[in-house]
Parts: structure tokens; C-alpha cells; sequence
């Protein structure tokens, strides 16, 4: 049931794997790019100034924001199965990617009249901001909803979701509707997902809210842990289970929203990592969370080479393949749930 | 670190319930409870089912925040415990606990610990909380995969060595563990097992118990005393002996029994004819 035994080793292997997807992230596109002429690149002694641009102001951008994007919603989907006390808890599927998008669409179409005064207080963090409240108010509406006493009733919760999703969906196509087409073309890739145009600037907006998730969450490990016995258990055990939840609705809502904000909805991520990496080294949130963190970016980084490569030189949307995994995978996860009583 | 002893002095109380009424949706749940229990004794808390026994437990381990006030554990008001001091005080087991996680038999182990240990006293806490029940096999197994009865015996371990095992420097302090219905899914020999373990325990480490059991038998075998409830109320409190009598059934479970004596002493419940009872 766990591939290894000694967690290090998977997470080493983790990393190892991380480095050489990005490594080949790099050099594989339209114009591919040795090895040797990346290092030359990344350290300033290109012989070609063309390979040198391409690299350090199309493909590293985008690399990273792959990085970033994953890790937060990797470590965001481990840390909601964790608080919902269930592995079909995922960012995307219970609509806190989809509430987030939705404040980062009324933004985007309402940031120049309305909200304006949004607009002038947060500056370049106007969108992660309000991805940040929309993602932290579904996380918590979904809690209410469907937690009782800590007890997290799935139906309920997915079905919450699916409403929530439809809300969103309806709200942000009225957006749409009324949107410039200049505004239009931003829009478009709220909902299909990708990290195309990556800037260093998205990365500077992106990084600062997932790496908070990425050093925060994990203190919250050890409650996690004795949360998966349930509320009252955890409580009597002495974890101060409000704060943690307080804390890891914060955080999650933070990743997700900061992902959300530069990438649009990259479904799947949340709940496919935690789920592999459960194989892989076992539920303790200790572990889980970092490593999910490591192959959320794992995921991310290849499909967006997929996403680059499949159809070149034309490129698909990055969400779309994910969803091409994530669904089949989530029939998967249901099916061999289907076999024990209840989920 | 608090001196909880000092709170207690031989001749108190190790928990007084003073006067406590819950209602949920206006139904009494439980109804002017009041008693005061010794320290180092195995009490028993009887009555059929929907009596207010499992509330009464859940309260008594600060689950529920009206029910506070109304109790004094270990020479001090629930109300005045941290979230840390009441765990180092009292350990509590549910009658189900529902877990999705493939956790190992040693990982729900340690979840007991509210600060993590150095990795070598951390596996020596873990082999001797399952040397408590006997369940050191189990050590490596994904609890999930575990029978019923193998769960209760490794959750038996976590509650124990949550006030046992946890702070060493403890010992001797006085401590409450609340179990209900501890036994359910443990076949006899185990039942008894459990039940031998638990006093051992009481005298090692000034333990008191207090446990929810459905099986008279057991109560009538290895509790001091027993509560009995009917419908939110405390109906009876004495010794077993006293409180399993042949009147007291009938009131409280609606049901015929005879009350013979085991060889060595202690009552034996057993049901009357079935056409006495239908």
C-alpha cells in the first residue's frame, strides 16, 4: 500500500524528478534548446543572444509560474482532504477555484468603474487579492455546509460543490457578456487554465502568497494528523482544532487564490497530488503536505510541456490536459471507493 | 507545568457533577445529574439504550461547552482546564471513530502525543503503549485494514498512553479515562483482557475509570460502583452489588432477570424465561 517505506526517499526522488522535468521544460518547444546552452543562459555567458531571451524571458518565467501554480494547489488540495477529513476534497471540485476565478472576473470587468477603488489600494495584487476572498469564502461556506461537528458529510460536499461551480459559471459568463472584447481575451483563459503568457510579474505576485501557504501549512501537520480521528478526538488530544482550521482555510484559500489569479482554473491538481503521493509515502501530513507541494509542481510542469508539445506549434490550454487526466483519475478514485461502505 | 494534585487532597472527590441538565431540541437528554465519584475506582455507567449515558460522557470530557460548569474534575471546575491540561488530566474514547486515512497502526499511536518526541523515545512510546493491550503485532498494519475488534484494542492504546505513557514526569498525579463502550467489538477472552489491564492500571498509576458498558456482567465482575440511568436521570448509585438487583432492572430496562451469584462472588445477571419477558 505505500511504495516506500522511508518517506526521505520518495521525497528525494520527488525532487530529483522535479529537477529534470524542469531542466527539460526548458529545452523542449518550437525552438529547442541543448542542455548546455540553457546553463549558458541562466548564468549570462549565452553565445546567442536569441537562445539567451527565449530562455531567461519566455520559458524560465513560465517554469516557474508552472512551479508555483502546482505547488499551491498541490499543497492546497492536501491540506483541504486533510480538513474535510476526505480524499475526494479538492480545490477545483468543491468550487474554491471556481469562487476565486469569479472575484478575479469581477475585477478584471468591473476593476475600471466599480471597483475601483480596489483597484488603486491593491495595485498589481488586485486580482490575487480578491481570488484570495473568493476562494476563502467558498472554503468556508463548503465547511458550513457540509462539516458537522467536524464531520464532513461527502455527498453534501460535493454536491456543494457542484453548486457553487454553477454559480460561479453563471455569474462569470454574465461577466463575459458584458466584457470589452479587449477584457475578453483576459477572460478566456480564466476558464480554460493556463500559464502561457507567464510574466516575471505574475511570478513576483504569485510567489509570495503559495510560498506563505507552502512554510504555513506544514506547522499545522501534527493537528492534521489527529484531526483525521475527528474533531472531538483531536480536541481531547489537546490540539487547538479552531485555530488550525481557521489557519489551513486561510492558507489553502491564499495558494489557491494567488494560483488561481495568474493561471485561471487548473483543475485536478489538488486532488490527483495528494492522492499520489498518499501511495506513495502514506497519509501523514508531515510529509504529505511538502511532497504534495513537489508533485503538484511535477504535474503542472509536464502537462504544460505536453500542452506545448502535443500539437506544436500550436498550443493547447494547460487546464485542458489536466482535465484529460483528472477525470479519468477521479472516475478511478470513485470506482475503488465504490467497493467499501459509504465513501 | 500545573501541580494538578494539589488540587486534590485524599479525602475529595476525583469528579463531582453537580446538578447538570442538557436539553438538545428541547428533549431532556440529561436530567438534574448529580454525583461524586472517589479517585482509584472503576465506576460503571449502566442503562438502556438512549439513557444519556454517551452524553453524559461526552460532557464529562469537556466535548460539550454548557455541560462545563457543572463539572469538577480532579479537584478542579472544567472550566477552568486549558486545552492542554485537561488532555494531560483525562483521556476520552468515543464509541466510534470514523477514520478515511490509511494511517499505520504505530502512526494513530502517536497521534496521541501533543508534542512530538525524539525519534528514539517516540518508537519507545509507541512499543509500550501496544504492550498495553497486546497489539505490538499490529505495530505496521494500516489500521484501516484492521478488524473491529483490532481497531478498539489500538484506540484502547492511544486513550491509555495519552495520560499514561505521555508525560513521565506525571506520574503519580492523579487521571481519568473515559471509555464507552470500550469492549463492543472484542470477543470474551479479550473482553476480559481489557477489563484485567484497566485495573492493573488503576492502581499503577492512580488511574480512575469511568466506563459506559452495556454487558452487566462485566460491570458486575471488575466495577466498583455502577450509575444507573433511565431517560436523562440517575436512577441508582451504589456498589454493583447493590445497584444490579432484580427491582432495578425491572424499572430501568423493562425486563425480567434473575440475579444468581457467580462462584466467585460476584452477582450474575441472567434474563428471566423469554415468556416472562414478551
Amino acid at each position: 500500500m505505500r511504495l516506500f517505506k522511508n518517506p526521505f526517499i520518495a521525497v528525494s526522488l520527488l525532487v530529483v524528478l522535479l529537477l529534470l522535468s524542469s531542466l527539460a521544460s526548458l529545452a523542449v518547444g518550437a525552438l529547442p534548446i541543448s542542455v548546455a546552452d540553457i546553463l549558458a543562459s541562466l548564468t549570462g555567458q549565452a553565445s546567442n543572444s536569441q537562445i539567451e531571451l527565449v530562455v531567461t524571458e519566455i520559458r524560465l518565467p513560465r517554469l516557474i509560474l508552472g512551479l508555483l501554480v502546482g505547488a499551491g494547489l498541490g499543497i492546497a488540495g492536501a491540506a483541504m482532504q486533510g480538513l474535510f477529513r476526505n480524499p475526494l476534497a479538492g480545490p477545483s471540485l468543491v468550487g474554491v477555484s471556481s469562487g476565486a476565478a469569479l472575484f478575479a472576473v469581477i475585477i478584471i470587468v468591473l476593476g475600471s468603474t466599480t471597483f475601483s477603488a480596489w483597484m488603486s489600494f491593491w495595485g498589481i495584487f488586485s486580482l490575487p487579492m480578491a481570488a484570495f476572498l473568493g476562494g476563502g469564502l467558498v472554503t468556508w461556506l463548503i465547511y458550513l455546509v457540509a462539516s458537522k461537528n467536524g464531520q464532513t458529510d461527502v455527498s453534501l460536499m460535493l454536491l456543494t460543490g457542484i453548486a457553487i461551480n454553477a454559480i460561479a459559471g453563471s455569474a462569470t459568463g454574465l461577466l463575459v457578456y458584458f466584457a470589452t472584447d479587449e477584457e475578453l481575451r483576459n477572460l478566456t483563459f480564466w476558464t480554460l487554465g493556463s500559464i502561457a503568457s507567464a510574466t516575471w510579474q505574475d511570478n513576483m505576485i504569485a510567489s509570495i502568497p503559495i510560498l506563505i501557504a507552502i512554510v504555513g501549512l506544514p506547522f499545522f501537520a501534527r493537528s492534521l494528523n489527529a484531526f483525521s480521528m475527528g474533531e472531538a478526538v483531536s480536541t481531547q488530544i489537546g490540539f487547538n482544532i479552531k485555530k488550525m482550521k481557521m489557519m489551513v482555510i486561510t492558507l489553502t484559500a491564499m495558494a489557491v487564490g494567488a494560483a488561481v489569479s495568474v493561471s485561471g482554473i487548473i483543475g485536478f491538481v489538488g486532488l490527483v497530488a495528494p492522492h499520489l503521493v498518499r501511495l506513495l509515502l502514506g497519509p501523514d501530513h508531515r510529509w504529505l503536505l511538502p511532497a504534495s507541494a513537489i508533485l503538484g509542481a511535477l504535474l503542472v510542469v509536464l502537462s504544460d510541456m505536453l500542452a506545448r508539445s502535443l500539437l506544436a506549434p500550436t498550443e493547447l490550454p494547460l487546464g485542458i490536459i489536466m482535465s484529460a487526466v483528472g477525470g479519468p483519475f477521479f472516475l478511478w478514485l470513485l470506482l475503488k471507493r465504490r467497493s467499501r461502505v459509504g465513501f | 507545568m500545573e501541580n494538578q494534585s494539589s488540587y486534590l487532597t485524599p479525602s475529595s472527590y476525583a469528579l463531582e457533577v453537580d446538578n447538570l441538565t442538557l436539553c438538545f431540541d428541547k428533549q431532556k437528554v440529561l436530567d438534574e445529574v448529580s454525583f461524586k465519584l472517589q479517585p482509584g475506582k472503576m465506576v460503571a455507567i449502566l442503562g438502556p439504550n438512549g439513557a444519556g449515558k454517551s452524553t453524559l460522557l461526552k460532557s464529562l470530557s469537556g466535548e460539550i461547552g454548557e455541560a462545563k460548569s457543572a463539572i469538577n474534575l480532579l479537584g478542579k471546575p472544567l472550566t477552568d482546564y486549558s486545552l492542554e491540561n485537561l488532555a494531560q488530566a483525562r483521556a476520552t474514547l468515543p464509541q466510534f471513530i470514523q477514520l478515511d486515512f490509511p494511517f499505520l497502526v504505530s502512526e494513530i499511536i502517536e497521534m496521541s502525543l501533543l508534542k512530538r518526541l525524539p525519534l528514539v523515545a517516540q518508537t519507545h512510546y509507541i512499543d509500550q503503549a501496544l504492550a498495553l493491550f497486546d497489539v505490538q503485532h499490529l505495530k505496521g498494519r494500516n489500521y484501516l485494514t484492521l478488524s473491529g475488534g483490532e481497531q478498539q484494542r489500538v484506540q484502547l492504546c492511544r486513550v491509555v498512553a495519552q495520560v499514561v505513557l505521555q508525560a513521565p514526569e506525571q506520574l503519580g498525579k492523579p487521571r481519568y479515562l473515559f471509555l464507552d463502550e470500550c469492549v463492543s467489538n472484542l470477543d470474551l477472552a479479550h473482553q476480559h483482557q481489557v477489563f484485567s489491564v484497566l485495573n492493573q492500571l488503576i492502581e499503577k498509576h492512580s488511574l480512575s475509570i469511568l466506563v459506559v458498558l452495556h454487558d452487566l456482567n462485566l460491570a458486575a465482575q471488575y466495577a466498583d460502583s455502577a450509575l444507573l440511568f433511565k431517560q436523562g436521570k440517575l436512577v441508582c448509585q451504589d456498589e454493583v452489588t447493590k445497584v444490579l438487583t432484580q427491582d432495578n432492572i425491572k424499572q430501568v430496562y423493562g425486563f425480567d432477570a434473575d440475579i444468581m451469584q457467580h462462584p466467585n462472588g460476584w452477582p450474575m445477571v441472567v434474563p428471566a424465561s423469554v415468556q416472562d419477558n414478551i
